[in-house]
């Protein structure tokens, strides 16, 4: 069996993704600049110290969804070991998305911490 | 394709990502190969990674057509792959649905179609009723007729009409035609709610006095044979010497058999110079057609008739004390018009429906022993990540493909069917023109059965693999073959098949011999050397004396004709004109509701027998002194004879004819055919025409050399006597025979062959398959027997025992079903022929032996394959 990180975290900690919410992880990934597939799927798993655990068939999907709500652009590139490779970069429109996706979902955790730790707010 | 380049990028994305894990894996001190497969772990099933990306990057429809096409692509080159399975399953649906098609539109325009009127299902018949064992007529007379229609309270209208036939010049110098037509009641166009095409349909007041109105309504084929004149309205023409005027125009949609105008019933006894035509009560000559009123049943009106009749009774009781008056729906009337067309509808529409179900079971077959080979594909593709829903979606559209290309394919087949089916000429009565059209009800509903057939038994082996599990799938080269239940759907199958196709051979070989026996046998009269010609005095209105002097005159010079043997008179053409008449046989009890009994007469010469070769078998034929003012004399045939006076001599027994003249046989003829060929033996009586003047005459002349050489000199003969007589149907007997008798016979043989032989095709294709299919099937258990020592002779034994079972059973179904059968169409059809047990001697061993070979050839194939083989195979 191969030990990948994913084998570090006990099964109980990991969370698995909302709907909708890896869509606003991948704008947010994509933040500082162009990426293909595979390097999104891990700057997820790593950002979130492999709490979050990206199915990675389910990325594809998502990206492409994404390309056809115009919130990402892809370009074919060459990557660093010199072949073609995909490169999705964020649209002015994605960009726009992630900042309302952001602030709502900055309300929605505070509210949802309000409710489970009162004593703490 | 569209999104080719799409596509590529998407295999070679997900490449990428495949690459890099890997590359990632072994960076962190895998081995490659542990590397690759973890990668693939962590992406997930890649046909269902790519199905969803697809999905993701198109939108819903987008993808639900993208998947459509690649379906039928893939479909068609599954189709492409395996020619034989393809050709074989469309060519059975296109059988199937085509014989079912044309079938159904033939009985369609010959029974089902209603009248070509507004609102058909309102109209009903109404008449006395005569029946023979061949048809059933409703008629009225004109009195009777008036009084209906006056005191119903059921009906919006009651019209009355009689076909009729007269001489029609377009202008008053031109020469007159003999065309048949219609003489009706004033409110005829209005009761069918019939619009003229130009001017306007008659007045209910010009029917109210004899001779007043002369004006007439041209049928559209008329109206277009006259130049299709705009401005035709006013024009003078002459109808039987008689000048009339156009009033109107029927419309096109409107078309009547047999009717090239109408004229007002009251002017009927005018054109024929009989002035007291529509007088008696007792002349039952009209049909009486009614317009329902809205929310009145069939059953009030009956009432309600019934009470009129009643009323009839009491106050005309010379004529009406027995007449019982019935009411027919069109559809009714159309079954019981014509029983020979009905029961030939009947085996036809029987046969189709047989070859139809062969070969859905034929498909369905097909489609199951198929299933293995597709279970491989589809447990690999289930294992690779691909959703159930979507494998059954694909298989779906394949089925769908076979049923479409089997229907479409089918078309052609179709109206080629009813091209072969307007060669027929049905002897018929029917108001209407049956012209066969392609129906589209029939075409719908056939795809309908074919697709849910083909999807049906297209499916059924998609939702069992697609459920099964997938390493016993790919262990087991042919599937994942297991449970009695699926053994058993299939040996249900193999029975289906045997017992229809055993049905359908049968019908077709009862049928094929049924009418290929008359067309081999000798014909009961003269149809070689034998010309005639029809003559109707009455159309220039000679009397009756007239009438008997022209056609003395004609005989005796005839004689000076070369070459001709002899000439003689008759009013009715075998296998065509017959006239009925209502007879009460001297000491024969009818049933109590039946006031006489209807039989087929004509009035003949003394010549008529020895003419047409009729041998008389007791007593005397006609001579010159059975003329009017001698005993009224007759001849029966055998039938009237046995059914009437059985065990006794018919010589000397008395008749009372249409209930006014009594009879004396004084002879007893052959029985020869009437009306059709396949007709069964039916009652006929002739009558002396010295005694019986009957108008119309057909002209029968033998010749020792070629009939067509007399048709001339007898023209001209009749244009001797008299220059104006107009001469109609002059052919000879050869022509006339072929025409009616064995064309008719010919094509419908060669259609019943025809499906006959696609039935047996598709039973030989289909039952191949299966059986095949179910003995390679034991291919294991062939193995595990012989590996423990069983010989090549128990392993046959088995599979005739397990194999040939439902075959077996099959046969003693179809056995049942054709008996069945037999017996329903020998009860609703009074057909001369039973299927003899030869029909049976031939089919089952038929069956059997394509059943035995088909179990035969795997089987031995399986036996001949080493044991340890067999086992692994499986």
């Amino acid at each position: 069996m191969s030990t990948g990180p994913r084998q570090n975290l006990a099964a109980k900690d990991r969370i698995d993704l909302l709907q909708g919410t890896l869509d606003m992880l991948i704008l947010r990934t994509l933040l500082f600049g162009p990426a293909h597939g595979h390097t999104i799927a891990h700057s997820i798993e790593s950002g979130s110290d492999e709490v979050l655990q990206v199915e990675h068939g389910s990325l594809y999907p998502a990206l492409h969804r994404l390309v056809r709500q115009g919130l990402l652009s892809a370009k074919d590139g060459l990557s660093e070991n010199n072949r073609k490779a995909k490169f999705y970069s964020l649209t002015a429109k994605g960009r726009r998305h992630l900042m309302r996706e952001s602030n709502k979902w900055d309300r929605l955790s505070a509210a949802i911490g309000r409710i489970m730790r009162p004593t703490e707010s | 394709m569209f999104h080719r380049n799409d596509e590529n990028g998407l295999t070679r994305e997900i490449q990428d990502y495949l690459d890099r894990e890997t590359q990632r894996n072994i960076d962190r001190g895998m081995n490659p190969e542990d590397a690759r497969r973890a990668a693939r772990r962590k992406l997930g099933p890649s046909a269902r990674v790519l199905e969803d990306t697809r999905a993701a990057a198109h939108g819903r429809l987008f993808t639900w057509f993208e998947m459509l096409l690649r379906d039928i692509r893939h479909g068609l080159r599954m189709f492409a792959a395996n020619p034989s399975f393809t050709l074989t399953a469309i060519l059975s649906l296109a059988f199937g649905t085509g014989a079912n098609v044309a079938m159904f539109s033939a009985a369609d325009a010959l029974l089902l179609r209603p009248l070509p009127v507004p609102h058909p299902r309102e109209i009903v018949n109404l008449g006395v009723e005569f029946s023979t064992p061949d048809f059933t007529l409703l008629r009225a007379s004109y009195p009777d007729y008036v009084d209906f229609r006056d005191q119903n309270r059921s009906f919006k209208g009651l019209l009355a009409s009689t076909s009729i036939t007269a001489g029609f010049a377009a202008e008053p110098g031109a020469s007159a035609q003999v065309m048949p037509a219609m003489a009706v009641s004033g409110n005829f166009f209005d009761v069918l709610q019939i619009r003229p095409a130009l001017g306007r349909g008659f007045r209910p007041e010009e029917d109210q006095v004899r001779g007043r109105d002369p004006v007439v309504v041209l049928s559209d084929t008329l109206w277009r044979d006259l130049g299709a004149d705009p401005k035709i309205l006013g024009r003078a023409v002459r109808i039987a010497g008689i000048g009339f005027t156009v009033i109107g125009v029927a419309p096109e949609s409107f078309t009547i058999a047999d009717c090239a105008f109408y004229i007002p019933l009251a002017m009927w006894p005018t054109i024929t110079g009989q002035p007291n035509l529509l007088d008696s009560r007792a002349a039952l000559s009209l049909t009486v057609k009614g317009r329902l009123k809205p929310g009145v049943s069939l059953a009030s009106a009956q009432a309600e008739i019934e009470t009129i009749a009643q009323n009839l009774r009491r106050a005309h009781p010379e004529t009406n004390r027995s007449t019982r008056f019935t009411l027919k729906t069109e559809l009714e009337m159309a079954i019981v018009s014509n029983h020979v067309y009905t029961a030939l509808s009947g085996i036809l529409g029987i046969l189709a429906i047989a070859v139809f179900i062969v070969a859905c079971a034929n498909v369905a077959g097909l489609l199951t022993s198929r299933a293995p080979l597709r279970a491989r594909e589809i447990a690999l593709r289930l294992a690779i990540g691909a959703r159930r829903g979507r494998l059954i979606r694909q298989l779906l559209t394949e089925s769908s493909l076979i049923a479409l290309a089997g229907a479409l394919l089918g078309l052609p087949l179709a109206y080629a069917g009813i091209q072969w089916m307007r060669r027929i000429h049905y002897p018929t009565d029917l108001v209407t023109v049956p012209r066969i059209e392609l129906d589209q009800r029939a075409l719908a509903f056939s795809i309908l059965i074919a697709m849910s057939s083909v999807i049906l038994f297209g499916l059924i082996p998609a939702i069992q693999t697609t459920r099964t599990n997938l390493a016993a799938a790919f262990k087991s080269g042919a599937g994942v073959e297991t449970g009695k239940r699926r053994l058993w759907g299939r040996n249900l199958l193999v029975a289906i098949q045997v017992a229809f196709s055993l049905l359908l051979l049968t019908l077709a070989t009862f049928a094929y011999r049924a009418f290929t026996g008359e067309l081999t046998g000798a014909a009961p009269f003269r149809t070689t050397h034998l010309a005639m010609l029809s003559l109707d005095p009455k159309l220039l209105r000679y009397s009756d004396a007239d009438t008997l002097r022209l056609y003395q005159t004609l005989t005796q010079r005839a004689s000076s004709i070369p070459r001709l043997q002899s000439l003689a008179l008759g009013s009715a053409v075998p296998i065509g004109r017959v006239i009925p008449a209502v007879v009460n046989p001297e000491g024969f009890a009818l049933p109590r509701n039946q006031p006489y009994a209807t039989v087929y007469t004509s009035a003949v010469d003394e010549h008529y027998f020895d003419t047409l070769a009729i041998p008389i078998l007791r007593g005397r034929g006609f001579a010159t002194t059975d003329a009017s003012g001698a005993p009224a004399v007759a001849i029966v045939n055998e039938t009237f004879a046995s059914r009437y006076w059985p065990a006794q001599d018919p010589i000397g027994k008395r008749i009372l004819v249409n209930g006014v003249e009594w009879v004396t046989v004084v002879g007893v003829a052959r029985n020869s055919r009437y009306l059709f060929v396949t007709e069964p033996p039916m009652g006929f009586l002739y009558l002396p025409y010295r005694q019986l003047p009957a108008a119309a005459m057909t002209v029968f002349a033998a010749t020792s050399g070629d009939s067509t050489a007399l048709l001339a000199p007898l023209r001209k003969l009749v244009q001797q006597i008299d220059p104006n007589m107009p001469i109609y149907d002059a052919q000879t007997m050869e022509h006339y025979y072929d025409a009616r008798a064995v064309s008719v016979a010919h094509v419908i043989t060669q259609i019943i062959g025809a499906m006959g032989l696609m039935g047996l095709a598709m039973a030989m294709v289909g039952l191949y398959a299966l059986m095949s299919y179910s003995v390679s099937r034991l291919t294991r258990e062939i193995g595990i027997r012989m590996a423990v020592g069983a010989d090549r002779s128990n392993v046959m034994q088995m599979i005739a025992r397990q194999g040939m079972l439902p075959v077996l059973i099959g046969i003693a179904a179809g056995l049942a079903l054709s008996a069945a059968t037999g017996r329903s169409l020998h009860a609703a059809f009074p057909l001369r022929y039973t299927y003899g047990p030869e029909t049976y001697l031939l089919i089952i061993p038929l069956l059997l032996s394509i059943a035995l070979l088909a179990a035969f050839l795997p089987a031995r194939r399986a036996s001949l394959v080493d044991p340890m083989t067999a086992l692994r195979e499986e």
